[in-house]
């Protein structure tokens, strides 16, 4: 195991290859959830406790069961409905600990099952540290951590945009554009921007 | 009879899923780059989203609430092997144009939050009338995108050249700007609303 | 005691008649950059500015008109963004890209905001990246000073792996370099910014973090060992003296206290080097500085001074 691998891994996950901002998964919810600052780091936490226990759990599932049993084709169904799974749990423990929030959050709880961020990752995991149908040495903690960092890069790109979109509520923006399509507008400047970071290379 | 007709009509314009509700983003931001793909993907959905409302809706009452999102997406599942291997079979074109997108159809956000809003708790007849405005909204959303994405990020339509001498404004065919594009339009639906009021 | 005196900790509200006197300030201390500009690199250059300035000012005329908002063409922040956009521009670039840029920067980057005082990004950048991803060939194709010829720029030829011949550091200092028109004659820019810096119009503090962050940093990992690379080159190549004296200083833009100016200023600095070390593109001041504006809100948010008086 590596280390420069999990800082090449932190840096990629969070900046480079920022889930939302470069790779474009998992805009439904940053557009929808992105307008007060809370919610957005609520929303960021429960995504990244989902990719962190599907990363773990679809990486099991894709080195014990699909590769041995040659059922690789059924890898993006089976990480679905690990990840159906784990939403449901989460759903549940947001709903008996914080009603509003709950309430809040709406169809996009759920909805983070179909997050195209979480099977995004697990999809990345297992095609980055599986080399022709076997594990790279330490790749269960790389696709753990790559979890752990596509979260956090969620995270990032949440608060940034929820700060951007507080501070424009003060503001006196034209009618036409206030909420979504601002945000839109928003969103398509910062990926610009996150353009920069095109064909990097260590 | 008018109730059904809004039923119908509210997915396209009141509640249209990529304009109103923000679903379904990726897939629009990955296919809108031009009209055919544009168009296949709206098919696709639509007949997944049909599928999966009217079955949801059959079995709502046999489907425990703690694992209903499970449930829900083997039914949706279904759904997406049938049209992939349809579209296989009957338009291999379409289908290597749409590529890794039509199997995604599963992560499609508003196939999923139809099941979830709506389906799970109307009756039969309002889900196949949900789901099929849904889909008719999500791909009239489709076409106005990756029309004016290929009309102006590549100077074609449907793959005829335009006019000679235009410089394609290439970032349009990147995702930044088809969220500029949404934005701009979205912004434009509203200052139409605004208006009329 | 009745108190005549209001006394209150900054940041204080601005007039609207300093900030059109500060954008006005800001526009002359830029003029001896776009004379070298003209004089280096030819009439193009000329018209390139005059198309950016007149093409930012009607875009701002026209949709203030059509949305009934108050004129405010005549406070010298369009054509600041105008002059701008076309600094970032290379000289030889066909008529209708200043237009088109500056459109995008006054519509897109200003106006949908709600005009001056609420955008996030700085519009002249956001014209800039709009530019660079729409029509590239024509944003990468730079000509030799004094000649038509096309030559790469400084930090262009380094990627590649080439040294320009014949290039010293006072060639970098006065301008004699492919480049964008406004960015080449750190000269003519240094002029400009001092007279800004003291008279109090900017502060030292963004410009001098972003320099020197992006110089250490490229000290430390540009050269072939660790601790040996040509920060001298880098901090005179490139774009990054216009930005960090003209663009990252935007006060809309960029935070309000000190403490978060200094973090924008590193940040930006670490991005810049980081994306011309190791990204795809040879220049990142511009990339840098939208991040970096993207996180002031929250840079704000998190460095607001102590109301007295509050926890």
């Amino acid at each position: 195991m590596n280390p420069a691998q999990l800082l090449t891994i932190f840096i990629s996950a969070v900046f480079i290859y920022n889930v939302i901002l470069s790779r474009f998964l998992g805009l439904c919810s940053f557009i929808a959830i992105s307008k007060e600052t809370k919610p957005a780091l609520a929303m960021s936490l429960s995504v990244m406790f989902v990719t962190t226990m599907a990363s773990i759990i679809t990486w099991a599932i894709y080195r014990f069961l699909l590769i041995p049993f040659g059922l690789t084709y059924l890898r993006t169904i089976s990480f679905i409905l690990v990840i159906a799974t784990f939403v449901q749990l989460v759903e549940m423990v947001i709903r008996k600990i914080s009603p509003p929030m709950y309430r809040f959050f709406g169809i996009y709880l759920p909805l983070i099952t179909v997050n195209c961020a979480v099977l995004g990752v697990a999809v990345l995991n297992s095609d980055m540290f599986f080399v022709k149908g076997k594990a790279v040495p330490g790749s269960f903690i790389y696709s753990l951590f790559q979890g752990i960092c596509v979260g956090l890069g969620y995270t990032l790109a949440m608060l940034l945009m929820s700060g951007i979109r507080e501070r424009l509520d003060l503001c006196d923006v034209p009618q036409a554009v206030k909420e979504f399509p601002l945000a839109f507008i928003i969103a398509s400047i910062m990926s610009l921007s996150f353009m920069g970071f095109n064909g990097f290379r260590f | 009879m008018k109730k059904y007709f809004a039923e119908f009509t509210k997915g396209i314009i009141k509640e249209n899923p990529t304009f109103v509700l923000a679903l379904g983003l990726c897939p629009t931001l990955a296919v809108s780059v031009s009209l055919i793909n544009g168009i296949g993907m709206g098919i696709a959905a639509t007949f997944v989203l049909l599928g999966s409302n009217i079955i949801i809706s059959l079995i709502k009452n046999f489907i425990p609430d703690r694992i209903r999102i499970p449930c829900f997406i083997v039914v949706i599942a279904t759904f997406v092997t049938i049209a992939e291997m349809t579209m296989k079979a009957y338009s291999p074109v379409l289908d290597r144009a749409l590529g890794i997108y039509v199997p995604l159809i599963v992560v499609n956000c508003i196939v999923l939050g139809r099941a979830e809003a709506f389906a799970q708790k109307s009756s039969v007849l309002n889900s196949l009338l949900d789901g099929l405005g849904m889909g008719v909204g999500f791909t009239l959303a489709l076409l106005l995108i990756s029309g004016i994405r290929e009309f102006l990020g590549a100077g074609k339509l449907l793959g005829h050249g335009i006019f000679k001498g235009f410089e394609p404004v290439f970032v349009l065919g990147m995702p930044s700007g088809a969220l500029l594009v949404i934005g701009l339009l979205l912004g434009f639906f509203n200052l139409l609303k605004n208006r009329k009021t | 005691m009745q108190n005549n005196f209001i006394v209150s900790t900054s940041p204080h509200i601005h007039t609207k008649e300093s900030t059109s006197k500060i954008m006005w300030l800001v526009v002359l201390s830029l003029i001896p950059a776009g004379i070298a500009g003209i004089w280096i690199f030819g009439k193009s250059a000329l018209w390139v500015i005059i198309l950016g300035i007149s093409a930012a000012v009607i875009t701002e005329g026209v949709l203030q008109l059509l949305t009934k908002r108050k004129l405010t063409i005549f406070d010298g922040s369009a054509i600041l963004t105008g002059l701008l956009l076309a600094y970032n521009l290379p000289p030889k670039v066909p008529f209708w890209l200043p237009i088109a840029g500056s459109f995008f920067a006054i519509a897109i980057g200003k106006q949908i905001f709600g005009g001056l005082g609420q955008n996030i990004f700085n519009p002249a950048l956001v014209g800039r990246v709009f530019l660079m991803a729409s029509w590239p060939k024509y944003m990468t194709a730079f000509t030799k000073p004094f000649d038509a010829i096309t030559q790469a720029t400084p930090l262009a030829a380094l990627r590649e792996g080439k040294i320009l011949e014949n290039i010293s550091y006072l060639d970098l200092f006065l301008g004699k370099r492919g480049g964008c028109i406004g960015e080449v004659c750190i000269l003519a820019l240094l002029l400009g910014a001092a007279f800004l810096l003291i008279r109090g119009y900017i502060s030292w503090h963004i410009p001098v973090t972003y320099i020197a962050t992006t110089g250490i940093f490229v000290y430390v990992f540009a050269g072939k060992a660790l601790f040996s690379g040509d920060w001298l080159f880098h901090i005179l190549s490139g774009g990054l003296i216009l930005g960090a004296f003209f663009m990252a200083t935007d006060y809309v833009t960029s935070p309000l206290t000190r403490k978060g100016q200094i973090i924008f200023g590193i940040g930006c600095g670490i991005l810049t080097a980081v994306i011309r070390l190791w990204g795809g593109y040879p220049e990142g001041v511009s990339y840098a500085i939208l991040m970096m504006n993207a996180a002031t809100p929250i840079i704000d948010r998190y460095t607001k001074n102590r109301v007295y008086g509050t926890r």
